[in-house]
Parts: C-alpha cells; structure tokens; sequence
C-alpha cells in the first residue's frame, strides 16, 4: 500500500523520514512517500482535503485543524508523538548585548529579556520575535520565556512569522530581533555569527510536546502498520549509535544540510550558544526517545490552555475535545502494549 | 496598519469586525508566487476582469511589511509559498492585526476549496467582503493556475519530444555509420528491434547511444 506522508524539514521530521528511507515502512507492508511541504498551512491543507494521507504536524496544529480553528475543519486524530522539546529561543547579538544579563540562566535571561522589551516598547519601537505559525508550541514558549521575566508578551513585543529557512536571513538583516524554532535552525544562525541562544526550549518548558503524527481519523486502516513503522522508525532516530547516519539522512533527505556535524550535535543536545563557542549540554534538547511515542492527552490539554491563554480560541471546554484527539488507544493496539 | 504595535486590542478572533467601506471596484488583490511567470498571468487575469488594484508580492523577508502597507483586500497565495505561514500570523488571530483577515473561502464551500487547493490556491480575505466577490477572485485564478499547468506540462512534452526526436536522429546516424545503411534502413532497423523487444524506438535509440559513447 502507498501513503503520501507530508513533513516539513527540521530535525524532528526525523522518524517520518527515517520510516520512508530506511525500510522500516516496508516491514509493515508501506511504501511511503515523503511530500516536503513548503509551509504549515500548506501541509495543514493538504491533509485535510486528502492529498496527504499522513503527516509530521506541530502539535496545536494538529488540533486546531480538528477544532476547526485553522483552515478546513479536518477530521484528525493523533495516535502518536513524534518528540518533545527541540526549539530554542535565539536573539541577535545586539540585542543579547544590550539585555546583558547577570548570569546565563533562564530567570536573569529572561528578566534582562523583559527590561530590553520594555523600554523600546515604551520608545514606540517594539522588539520583534519571529515564530513558526500562530498554533506552535514555539509561540506558546515565547510568551512564557516573557512570563519567565515577568513580562505579558502581547503589550511589549510584536511577534510575526518567519518559515524556518529565512530565520538568518531575517536576523541579518535586522527585520527580527530574534526567534523562536526548531533545530536545527538555532544552531545555524549561531554558526553563522548572527545570534546567540538565549534559552533552549527545554529550559521554558521542560518536556515540552512538540511535533505529532497526524492522520485522518476515517479510513485509516493503514494506521497501524504506520504507527508501527514509524514508532520503529523513532527508535532507530534516539540511539545514539546512529546520530551519524541520521544526520546524513536528515541533510539529504530533509534538506537540513551542509552541515552533518552540527546536525549531529544538535540531535545529541551538545548547544554552541554563541561565536566565542559557549557550549551547554542538554541531553532533552531533542527528545525522540521511546517514552515519548505514546500520545499523552495531558500534552493536548496543555496546548488548549496555551490557545486560551494567547486568545486564539474561547475556552468552551476546549481542553476535553483537544484531549478526545489524541489516541494512546491506537498506539497500544498498534504496537502490541 | 495591519501591524501597528504594540496596539491594543481587539477582539476575541469570532467577532466580525466592520471593514471600511469597500465598492465594488475599490478591490486590492496582492499576489503571492514563487512563480514569477504564473503571477504575471493571474495579474493579467485579475485586471482583465476589472480588479484596479493587483500587486505581486515576491516571497522573503520583506513580504510582511509589504502586505501590511498595501492593505490587500484579497491575497491570492500559491499553496507552494513559504510565506503561508507569515500570513496566518497576520490574519486576525494576533491581536495586532487592526484588520482581521478570514482564512480561505467561505469554508462551508468543500466544492471550491477543493478546486482551490487542487489548482495550488489558497486565498486570505479580509473580513467582510461579500461571497461571490471572492468567489469571482478565485475563479479567475482557478482558471489561470489551471491554464499555467497546462501549457507548462504542454511545454514539457514538446520538449521531451523533441528530445527523443534528436535521440533517434543520433541513434540512425551511428547505425549508418557503423553498419553502412541508408538513413531508411537505418529507420527500420531501430523499429524492428523496438517491435522484437516490445519497447519504444527512442529506448532502443538511446541504447544504441549510450553503447556508442561507452564504446567509442
């Protein structure tokens, strides 16, 4: 059976890519095709209106699509997780220079943040932040990076979109003051001498959900043998052993290149922060690990308070549908548990 | 501005907001493709049918200050844009959006959805403007998308004919050579081997011409 599978290249697309590529689909009978996809709302699209039979999704997004929130209301269910955290926050060495905070740890970075954000909001020229898409665990985490400073985000900061690729490129030519995304795209502004991560994402919230398997909720007879392969798949992406291959696979398959090493690196937690080569190891920096695999429904009501809190939906018992979509039930009858 | 900041408030993202007055002709359309040649012809589209106003707006950094100075009533978007996603944050749901934009057509319309998205469309439309105005926007670009795929996939055959036509040219001009035929018998002789292996004359033509590089 052939499945058109929909990802969008980061690091975390990682057991999509690695069930395709690497035969894991093919032990359970699949022929996966991967279908890179230009944008979130592109690939939310598709998979609503069954161009894409599957897909590597951001969390929220998963389920603001089945809430009818964003874009076709579309009939999903998540029946698996793909990782936890993976994004950091990266400022550009202006701004780390003017925040200049005592010591490099969340609450004085993220109180250096709040006091920066503050004046130039007051001088009428607010700090920008890039994100991913309005429903993205990375929008929610930039709003509790200002709360971890005591700041409300919405009165300080305007906070606009960037896709991934042209973060450096926004960082250099100063339409952003920084961002928050997924790796490996933190680490390529730090390499390219325009940032310094501020705060990883694991720091903000600390297993934090992140990237989900989507799929449509009729006619999925396929799902298990996808959960499996995938799960499989997962497996194969956390051993450390295999960091290399998985990196090379990422730069060729995914389109995460040049960069093996750095790619390599980042899916083993060791962060350059900055120019002068500040390392901070965070083995949770990505997590792709088994126990992350069985969709949790506390990670589903989690994302619906983080809608309420940023005024993206009313709270009419959002938590509970959120929670419906996602399906530990499928995970354990797919993988025998 | 869309983007005026930091600007209080609105609006829970449910509310209809009262757009300006809007005539009929006093449409903005902005255009997003990384298409260039596919744009043009959807702005050529627009203002045939008597839009005033249509824009291209290139993908890239500088997409969001663009959008938000032209106002567009209507982005017309090709699914294949990364600058999607630039759009859905500005689209009402951020508080500081001072016009909130609707997301897609009419969503209750599955029929024109679809045909959106199957002719690599999507539309961001300011709230409040009238059905069939959107519907009329996105008709045309249907048709023009449609029309674009169709001379490019028509372009790509052309090609890729007369690519195997030069193929075949080579092929008979090393069996002449080699073996001393007519152009003729040549022909024939790649024909009849095509029909004896049950495949196409330009498979056996570029055969013959890859067995003649590697061979010299």
């Amino acid at each position: 059976m052939t499945l058109t599978i929909g990802y969008v290249p980061l690091a975390d697309a990682a057991p999509v890519v690695a069930a395709a590529e690497l035969g894991f689909a093919r032990d359970e009978g699949l022929d996966l095709e991967l279908s890179r996809e230009p944008s979130w709302a592109t690939l939310r699209d598709r998979l609503a209106l069954g161009h894409l039979d599957a897909a590597h999704m951001l969390g929220p997004l998963a389920l603001a699509s089945a809430l009818g929130l964003s874009g076709p209301q579309a009939d999903l269910c998540v029946p698996m997780a793909l990782n936890l955290n993976g994004n950091a926050v990266t400022v550009s060495n202006a701004l780390w220079a003017e925040m200049a905070p005592k010591r490099d740890a969340l609450a004085e970075v993220a109180t250096a943040f709040a006091a920066v954000a503050r004046a130039r909001a007051a001088e009428g020229r607010p700090l920008t932040l890039g994100t991913v898409h309005p429903y993205s665990s990375h929008s929610y985490q930039l709003r509790l990076f200002a709360q971890a400073g005591g700041l409300d985000l919405d009165d300080h900061v305007r906070v606009v979109v960037v896709p991934p690729p042209d973060t450096v490129d926004a960082l250099r030519r100063g339409l952003i003051d920084g961002f928050c995304v997924g790796a490996p795209w933190n680490a390529i502004a730090v390499a390219a001498g325009l940032g310094r991560i501020a705060a990883l994402g694991c720091e903000i919230a600390p297993d934090c959900p992140e990237k989900v398997l989507a799929l449509p909720e009729r006619d999925a007879a396929f799902a298990p043998a996808l959960i499996r392969a995938v799960h499989r798949a997962g497996l194969w992406c956390a051993d450390p052993e295999n960091r290399p291959a998985l990196a090379a696979l990422l730069a060729d398959r995914a389109g995460l290149g040049p960069d093996k090493a750095l790619l390599a690196r980042t899916l083993g937690g060791t962060m350059i922060l900055d120019a002068a080569g500040t390392v901070r190891t965070a083995p949770d920096y990505l997590r792709l690990d088994a126990a992350v695999h069985r969709p949790n429904p506390d990670h589903a009501r989690w994302f619906a308070a983080q809608m309420v809190a940023s005024g993206q939906a009313p709270d009419s018992g959002l938590a509970e549908r959120a929670a419906a979509l996602y399906r530990p039930d499928l995970f354990d009858a797919a993988t025998g548990i | 501005m869309w983007l005026a900041c930091p600007v209080r408030p609105p609006t829970d993202h449910r509310t209809p907001q009262n757009r300006a007055s809007m005539t009929e002709t006093s449409l903005t359309v902005a255009v997003i493709d990384p298409s260039p040649a596919r744009a043009a012809i959807l702005e050529e589209g627009l203002r045939a049918s008597g839009v005033d106003s249509v824009a291209v707006i290139p993908d890239g950094p500088g997409l969001q200050a663009r959008v938000a100075a032209l106002k567009p009533d209507v982005i017309v978007i090709h699914l294949e844009s990364p600058s999607r996603d630039v759009l859905e944050q500005m689209s009402g749901l951020s508080r500081q959006a001072e016009r909130p934009v609707a997301m897609f057509v009419d969503r209750s319309d599955q029929t024109m959805m679809q045909a959106a998205v199957d002719a690599g469309i999507s539309a961001y439309v300011v709230d409040g403007l009238r059905t069939d105005r959107i519907r009329s926007i996105l008709d045309i670009a249907i048709l023009r998308f449609n029309a674009f795929a169709r001379l490019q996939r028509e372009l790509e055959e052309a090609r890729s004919e007369l690519a195997d036509r030069k193929l075949i040219e080579r092929a008979k001009g090393i069996l002449m050579a080699r073996k001393s035929l007519s152009e003729d018998e040549a022909y024939k002789l790649l024909r009849r081997q095509a029909m004896n292996e049950k495949r196409k004359i330009v498979d056996i033509a570029r055969a013959i011409v890859t067995a003649a590089d590697l061979l010299g």
